[in-house]
């Protein structure tokens, strides 16, 4: 009997924290919706300024979040820039060359490397760019560059892991194909391997985007500010989206400012969501062609 | 084929149909099987011997993409019960006919919580009473004297033969109607094989026994009755 | 006999992978670097169990270590329950339409930003708890925990339920012709082979809510005081090198978030070990 009482339990138990979870998240997200449903418009992303001459990069945008916008956007594109090509070739490396030893040994390293606080990485980004501000010129300091190059830190395990991983999921014989007809490793591994492991290598990389956008602890430490405009160069501070929502939380100082604080959360969380579901989709949907394509 | 006398049908079954994934794997079954009997199902490879007992104790249901058309009806507690009815409860159902499987599946438990656990299922929780029943199926299935000194090992430290007896005396430790076996010696030696034959042998009187057999002599050494399968059907 | 190119390509590979790896490294080091002057005034360890009164000289960051313990810790106990029970609904408990649904919700909230927690935290949580408890400000121990505690669920929750399907089938086959209902098999079966996974994920989630800045830093107060009640304010290691990386970096204080930045990769390299050891361990019994 006692056991009986136990499985009811747990029945009853399960259900309850699916509910409180489900509520947590419709809670979360409906009272960003409702709150902040009536900010969106054009004039939250371009204020005063006409929207084809901003984006003509004609007028300056002040009361909007097209410089944050754009901030992220560069911001990410310049981490996954820096972040792909080292972190696809270190994945090839330890998916095709790297003998056991060695990739036990590098596996830690990755490991130590993705659990760091995004904070703690930050950190380095900010003393990286005083190392370079005392060292060599008075120009450098936090900024666009420094950001970047931090960011593609923070986000280098993923494109390694699921790199090698795909890598390594290829069954035996796909492997072997190439080779007995004569191919190179190299050659193997960019005619056949790659492009096998796609789906798996880009799930990876809109993950690492997903994660750049939504970063506020790096971008803090190295050069994100409130109000800057639109960056000028890559040693520049600049604005980006997920600072700005931290910053109005906490400096808003009239009910429209806390009103461009919801707008913008509301974009950067349809941002993710949609950042999110093409990864998902692309590994659904690549998986699919790669199994049924002639 | 049915048997004139009625009363010693134990399991009927009429019309099975099965099909996976759109494609049927047996059509038209109609089989009688007799009380305290010894069944051997035999027939080509991956014919549908196994997903046929399945249907006996509602495995299949586990299965994405599988369905089942017929009716099975066995004699449970002295009536004819429909095995797929509404008011049949699957887990009762599975404690009333027992499955054994081809590979030993011990759980990672030891020999006694082993055969202990389906007691454990149905809410026994009165110590002796399961001491006294584990014994029990234990001796039925000729492996008491081998491991009561040592029932609180890992059951995976067992050989072949020895796990798939412990798999046996699990299986019987609630006293089952009906045991189904699918081809139980398959993966094991010559010498494990003889005890199991032995001692299904011994259990029929208690028990209806099915068992899916590949080997020829097995099926005659031990089996009152063949049931032989070919295409998706029976040959009566 | 493999071709320059080959052997190139190679080379370049190796390189990246070592560049990789020394970004590990280069971290911890720049970190010790930059604090060290601190650290040999006044030791490392008075640091660690000193509080924080910069009008005295001390700059300990003792208060930041428990306000980082106070936090995840409680975080936790709020997550491990939930994600528990949403695993179980994933994997057995819930019927097979509600399963994947479910499952996609999850896996759709590991995608929230941790700064959209805070936002909505601040202007929606914090209030309430304000009004409930009557004291303070609202920004606590309390706030914050709560807020953490559903952010890490999600990744604890997929967590879990990777290590239920990681059974082998054989055992759910068994338990299942000997009649045992869903959640038997999950109670019985499926649990006590899980164990050792699940410790993983539990660490694992540890060193997350750990690592997590903004939802400290927007929620639970700041205060530098050692909290004595969760209803009271606290910081934590990570939202003090946020508070004080704007102070002049000649000076002391500015040195003191090196320190917390070490605590905490020490901490990051003690839960990497630790779900390595429990993962070999695990492997040992299959």
């Amino acid at each position: 009997m006692k056991l009986r009482i136990l499985e009811r339990l747990t029945v009853l138990f399960s259900w309850a924290a699916g509910f409180i979870l489900l509520a947590a998240v419709f809670l979360l997200l409906g009272y960003l919706l409702v709150k902040g449903y009536s900010s969106i418009s054009l004039s939250l992303i371009f204020g005063e300024a006409s929207p084809l001459r901003a984006l003509l990069l004609e007028e300056r945008v002040f009361d909007g979040l097209f410089p944050a916008i754009a901030g992220t956007l560069v911001l990410v594109i310049l981490s996954i820039v820096w972040a792909i090509p080292i972190g696809m070739a270190t994945g090839i490396y330890l998916a095709e060359y790297a003998g056991p030893r060695v990739k036990k040994m590098l596996d830690v390293f990755f490991d130590v490397l993705s659990g760091i606080p995004s904070i703690v990485v930050g950190l380095f980004g900010f003393s990286f760019a005083v190392f370079l501000h005392k060292n060599f010129s008075d120009k450098i300091g936090p900024c666009l560059l420094i950001s970047s190059i931090a960011l593609s830190f923070l986000v280098l395990p993923y494109i390694i892991r699921t790199t090698q991983a795909s890598l390594e999921g290829i069954p035996r014989d796909i492997r072997l194909t190439a080779i007995a007809l004569g191919a190179t490793q190299l050659q193997n591994i960019f005619l056949v391997l790659i492009p096998k492991s796609l789906s798996g290598i880009m799930s990876g990389i809109i993950l690492a985007i997903g994660r750049c956008a939504e970063d506020t602890a790096v971008i803090m430490l190295t050069g994100a500010v409130a109000t800057v405009g639109l960056p000028k160069s890559f040693f520049s501070q600049y604005e980006a989206l997920p600072f700005y929502i931290y910053y109005i939380s906490s400096q808003y100082s009239t009910p429209d400012e806390l009103m461009q604080g919801y707008g913008a959360a509301i974009i950067l969380l349809l941002l993710c969501a949609i950042l999110f579901s093409i990864a998902y989709g692309i590994r659904r949907g690549l998986t699919h062609f790669a199994f049924y394509r002639a | 084929m049915s048997y004139s006398m009625s009363d010693t049908i134990k399991i009927q079954v009429a019309n099975l149909q099965f099909s996976y994934q759109g494609r049927t794997v047996l059509r038209d079954v109609t089989v009688s099987f007799a009380e305290n009997s010894i069944t051997a199902l035999t027939g080509p490879s991956g014919i549908g011997k196994s997903t046929f007992l399945m249907s006996l104790n509602r495995l299949w249901e586990n299965i994405p993409d599988a369905h089942m058309k017929g009716t099975v009806e066995i004699k449970l507690q002295g009536q004819f019960r429909d095995v797929y009815a509404r008011s049949m409860a699957v887990t009762e159902l599975r404690k009333m006919v027992a499955m054994v499987f081809q590979v030993p599946n011990p759980l990672p438990m030891s020999i006694g919580k082993n055969v202990a656990f389906p007691l454990k299922l149905a809410g026994e929780n009165n110590r002796d009473v399961i001491a006294c029943k584990v014994e029990r199926s234990l001796k039925m299935a000729n492996l008491w004297d081998e491991v009561k000194d040592r029932l609180n090992d890992d059951a995976r430290t067992l050989s072949g033969g020895q796990q798939q007896r412990l798999c046996i005396a699990r299986a019987l430790v609630l006293e089952p109607e009906v045991l189904l076996l699918d081809e139980p010696t398959s993966s094991l030696d010559q010498a494990s094989t003889a005890a199991i034959e032995e001692l299904l042998t011994g259990l029929k009187d208690h028990l209806t026994i099915l068992v899916v057999s590949h080997y020829l002599e097995q099926v005659v050494r031990i089996s009152d009755r063949v049931v032989r399968f070919a295409d998706d059907t029976i040959i009566p | 006999m493999k071709k320059l190119g080959e052997l190139f390509a190679e080379r370049v590979f190796l390189l990246s992978a070592l560049a990789s790896s020394s970004v590990t490294i280069a971290i911890l080091v720049f970190m010790v670097f930059m604090g060290f002057p601190m650290m040999r005034e006044g030791g490392f360890y008075q640091l660690l169990l000193k509080p924080w009164e910069p009008y005295q000289g001390s700059f300990g960051i003792y208060p930041m270590i428990l306000g980082t313990g106070a936090i995840s810790l409680l975080s936790l106990v709020f997550a491990f329950p939930l994600s528990l029970g949403c695993s179980f609904l994933i994997t057995t408990i819930a019927p097979k339409p509600v399963r994947r649904g479910f499952l996609r919700v999850i896996e759709l909230m590991t995608g929230i930003p941790t700064v959209i927690y805070g936002f909505v935290g601040i202007f929606l949580l914090v209030p309430i708890i304000r009004e409930l408890f009557q004291r303070g400000s609202g920004m606590c121990v309390l706030t914050a925990s709560l807020v953490l505690g559903i952010m890490i669920t999600p990744t604890m929750t997929l967590f879990f339920c990777d290590s239920f399907d990681r059974i082998p089938r054989t055992y759910l086959d068994a338990a299942d012709a000997l009649g045992a209902s869903h959640t038997q098999k999950l109670l019985y079966v499926i649990l006590p082979s899980a164990r050792k996974g699940m410790l993983s994920g539990v660490i694992l989630a540890l060193g997350r809510a750990v690592g997590d800045t903004l939802v400290s830093l927007m929620l639970a107060g700041n205060s530098v005081r050692v909290p004595e009640s969760v209803l009271e304010p606290a910081r934590t290691l990570t939202a003090h090198i946020a508070l004080v990386i704007a102070a002049d970096y000649e000076s002391p204080e500015f040195r003191s978030i090196f320190a917390c930045g070490v605590v905490l990769y020490l901490f990051t390299m003690a839960v990497t070990f630790l779900v390595r050891y429990v993962g070999f361990a695990e492997d040992r019994n299959y």
